[in-house]
């Protein structure tokens, strides 16, 4: 089968790859780079665990062609550690409580992350905006929208 | 609160949390083993149709096809969860009953070559005629699912205490009305997966399971292999919410692939096969009859609940028993007849969950306000009028030890100023109460206990290993708080071993809300037996009683003249010193009656402890959609002691996500047997912008059994949130709902009915 030769920049690391042209992004993450943290939850971009960043814009990853995304820079959860240290977003998860089984937060970090990175301090209301997007069937999300509002103090 | 704790009762952050923030956490699907293969599953089309036969020969010819089977290739054994349900052979070689039932399964190398392997496989169907009702299903002439199962009647649990027909005649009001309910969809953010290895004789297998243990019992029986060949392995679950309790055909499926490729298989449904073919929900009739006294006493309850069960039994027989026990566990029932149907359709198979019984418990408390308010009593007054206090018994038995469910209805009044609301109701504004009480464990023979070894290693730090199950709830991190607790030692110093069956042993699992009361009180009994031996040594290095000891902080210090002390890792090299290293175990086993069965004998004590709980909701309506939104939710939970209020709060909160705003949103759609919604687009899980303002209220009854009094932490909220929707709606528009999820359209009906205006 043809394959598409792609450079992507994920987690400040080149990768020049050959990938199916029908290739999701978030197959060649978890697939070819063992970059698991995104996961796949419902497949058709309705969930939002499969979120990451692609030159800072938050993206559901199940839905977007690694093909069409060459050159891009890609941040996923694994890359937000800096200097071993955990992100305000990471800490505030923790400290807030709002992680219970986990297969959402990923997706619920970055798209809160490309929030924080556009607007600092965004307002209760504009975080609940933002994380509908994302689906968590566990926490209720009030605990996630503390983390959020905390972070961002942060 | 005991002021004596020094971590119990702590918001402390979660042990699991770190993993799950950084994407380090693994689930099933992240899995990688060295050659692991691909696994797709072939799924029945039909209904209800006959195999007539099943042809793998071309599918095994494609390249890079390593294995498939069919039913042909198990051993002809139907796995039940009771002798008397044994139905469901996973892959069946006679018929099959429901659309998305597995038919047959391939291994390849990737994605791409297992699916079109499966294209190649070949099955020769007879359709036959399906039902999808279950009142059609009873009918005789139906199409017979089951052939042992006349009328399709799968389960009938039949309760009958006191003189019902006697007390009715009496009573000074009688209503019976109808409710029915849309089963909902589990939609666990992970998608089914197992991955199974087979290898030297031994079966690994990882998927999210809220029990290793009774899932590794099953494979075994199926696979004909010794238990201790079938190794079930801890891995996180992403969601469980009582649908991952049981064997699972994708186990058998993977199971058999790999042991005919030799080789590691994956095999990860998809979110549509998660919904149409892993577990779903009862869809529910209830009829209820109440009577009651003149001054709002319940005197009489009459039941008949119909329970659609879909193609196979799953855990029918505590299926159709749990909405009632949760009811009267809850309230006085001097006279109660209840007669749970649990019946066969040509729909997938229902198992139990976190919020089953909306029907019965919303329609119970919706019917019981309307005969307050026709006796001028108001819903907080009805309940505590009714409701059981400590050392009162249930109508089948069960002793009620610790009860705080007065408080949580008076607290969740207080909060919401509920009474004046209640009276001051308008047409488009509306408050509800719902109550009911949870079992902390039940039945389950001799796995309704949980034991727990513990070690002392060398450098002080600890490992305790324990059949628990954690399926995101906190149930880790809160073992690993009630161990740092008892024996003086940093959570972070704790290492847990869990939920793996060749290490770890019995445990309930994360099932039947045992998880606290059972599985942590064994943790507790284990550190306790070892804390005496550490006691004992530092007790006579310091030269005092052991009573005179304190352990924390890593050390071993004398009460009264706290500078006196030594740290735990001394004495614990001290044992090894002594040949006697510091091990313990400790077990827990509930006070229940092991004579009570689901059907056969329904009354005896049911579970160790109770759990109680109040909702309230607040609704307002818009007039001319019928759209329910809800402003306000107020939960009171006594949970005995919460360990970590913060785990605590998470799962009330998720619990008014899952049963409180599910009750306007939330229930599958069918076309026959086709279901119409089985995504997540289509099928509408609530988002932050549909939560209302949350209120949590942890209310602690100390419990005399559970461990530093804790009980369950949260299911309340779970079985009483859509009660409180379903009152306040009552409320608003004074009339009863008749089917949930109280849609606009159902809305504006019941708006329509009050008002006489006909369309």
């Amino acid at each position: 089968m043809k394959t598409v030769k792609v450079t992507i920049q994920v987690n400040n690391e080149e990768n020049v790859l050959q990938v199916k042209p029908y290739e999701t992004l978030l197959e060649t993450l978890r697939e070819r780079l063992a970059l698991t943290g995104a996961k796949e939850s419902c497949g058709m971009g309705a969930c939002g665990a499969c979120t990451v960043l692609v030159n800072g814009i938050p993206l559901r990853s199940c839905l977007v062609l690694t093909a069409e995304v060459d050159g891009a820079d890609i941040t996923t959860i694994e890359g937000l550690m800096k200097d071993g240290k955990l992100h305000p977003l990471q800490e505030a998860f923790m400290e807030k409580g709002a992680v219970q089984c986990g297969f959402c937060t990923s997706g619920m970090i970055m798209t809160a992350k490309a929030l924080l990175d556009r607007n600092k301090r965004p307002t209760k209301k504009e975080i609940v905006r933002t994380i509908s997007s994302n689906i968590c069937r566990c926490t209720g999300y009030k605990k996630i929208i503390e983390a959020v509002e905390e972070a961002g103090k942060k | 609160m005991n002021t004596d704790l020094n971590i119990v009762g702590k918001r402390v952050v979660r042990s699991d949390s770190l993993a799950k923030v950084t994407g380090e956490a693994r689930y099933t699907a992240d899995l990688r083993l060295p050659n692991m293969l691909v696994g797709k599953v072939l799924r029945s089309p039909y209904p209800h149709a006959r195999i007539v036969r099943i042809d793998l020969t071309r599918a095994l010819k494609v390249p890079g096809v390593k294995a498939a089977v069919s039913g042909f290739d198990a051993y002809g054994i139907k796995w039940g969860v009771f002798r008397y349900t044994q139905d469901h052979a996973m892959l069946p070689t006679d018929k099959v009953r429901y659309i998305g039932e597995d038919v047959a399964a391939v291994a390849a190398i990737d994605e791409e070559t297992a699916l079109e392997a499966l294209s190649h496989i070949k099955v020769d169907y007879e359709t036959l005629p399906a039902v999808f009702d279950p009142i059609e299903s009873m009918k005789d002439g139906a199409p017979q699912i089951h052939d042992e199962h006349k009328n399709n009647i799968n389960i009938h649990v039949h309760i009958d205490v006191g003189e019902v027909d006697k007390a009715m005649r009496e009573a000074f009001i009688v209503r019976e009305d109808t409710f029915k309910a849309a089963g909902e969809a589990y939609a666990m953010m992970e998608p089914y997966a197992v991955v199974a290895s087979y290898k030297n004789g031994f079966l690994d297998l990882w998927m999210p399971n809220a029990g290793p243990h009774v899932r590794a019992k099953a494979l075994s029986n199926l696979l004909k292999m010794p238990l201790n060949k079938v190794r079930v392995r801890h891995i996180n679950s992403g969601g469980a919410f009582g649908g991952r309790s049981e064997v699972a055909p994708a186990d058998l499926v993977a199971s058999l692939l790999s042991i005919k490729a030799g080789r590691p298989v994956k095999l990860v449904l998809s979110r549509e096969e998660n919904a149409t073919s892993s577990r779903q929900i009862h869809d529910i009739i209830a009829t209820i009859k109440t009577g009651m006294k003149k001054d709002g006493t319940i005197v009489a309850k009459d039941y008949k609940v119909i329970y659609n069960g879909g193609a196979y039994s799953s855990t029918g027989p505590i299926a159709t028993s749990i909405p009632f026990y949760v009811y009267e566990e809850c309230y006085r029932f001097p006279n109660v007849r209840y007669n749970g149907y649990r019946v066969f359709t040509n729909k997938g198979i229902r198992g139990m969950y976190g919020c089953h019984g909306r029907a019965f418990l919303a329609g119970n408390e919706a019917q019981m306000d309307l005969m307050a308010r026709e006796l001028g009593i108001d819903p907080a007054e009805i309940r505590l009028k009714n409701g059981l206090t400590p050392g009162e018994v249930t109508a089948t038995k069960s002793k009620i030890t610790s009860c705080g469910l007065k408080e949580t209805i008076e607290t969740a009044s207080e909060r919401t100023d509920f009474k004046k609301q209640w009276a001051k109701r308008s047409r488009n504004k509306g408050i509800g109460m719902g109550c009911v009480a949870i079992m902390c464990g039940f039945p389950m023979g001799f796995r309704s206990g949980s034991s727990c070894y513990v070690k002392i290693n060398d450098d002080g730090q600890v490992t305790i290993v324990t059949g628990l199950v954690d399926n995101g709830q906190g149930n880790e991190s809160m073992v690993i708080q009630v161990a740092s607790e008892v024996l003086g030692i940093p959570m972070g110093d704790i290492n847990l071993v869990c939920a793996d069956t060749e290490v770890t042993n019995l445990d309930p699992g994360s099932y039947s809300q045992a998880a606290a009361f059972v599985g942590a009180n064994a943790v507790k009994v284990a550190c306790e037996n070892a804390r005496k031996r550490i006691v004992a040594i530092a007790a006579e290095k310091l030269g005092v009683a052991e009573t005179d000891i304190g352990l924390k902080d890593r050390m071993a210090y004398v009460v009264k003249e706290p500078d006196k002390k030594m740290p735990i890792s001394w004495v614990v090299r001290e044992a090894f010193f002594r040949g006697d290293p510091i091990v313990a175990t400790g077990s827990f086993f509930p006070n229940i009656d092991f004579e009570r069965e689901w059907v056969s004998r329904p009354w005896g004590q049911m579970a160790g402890t109770f759990s109680f709980g109040t909702s309230v909701a607040e609704v307002t309506i818009d007039p001319e959609t019928g759209k329910v939104t809800i402003p306000r939710f107020t939960a009171a939970h006594d949970c005995g002691c919460p360990i970590n209020p913060m785990a605590v709060e998470g799962q009330m909160e998720g619990s008014i996500l899952q049963a409180g705003v599910a009750t306007i949103t939330e229930g599958n759609l069918w076309d026959k047997g086709h279901l119409l919604n089985p995504d997540l687009l289509e099928y509408k899980v609530p988002l932050a912008c549909d939560m209302p303002e949350m209120d949590t209220i942890i209310v602690s009854s100390r419990d005399p059994a559970g461990p530093f009094g804790a009980k369950e932490g949260g299911l309340t909220v779970r079985m009483n949130a859509y009660s409180a929707v379903a009152c306040a709606v009552a409320n608003a528009t004074g009339a009863l709902f008749e089917e949930l999820p109280l849609t606009p359209d159902r809305v504006l009906k019941i708006m329509e009915t009050k008002k006489g205006v006909k369309k």
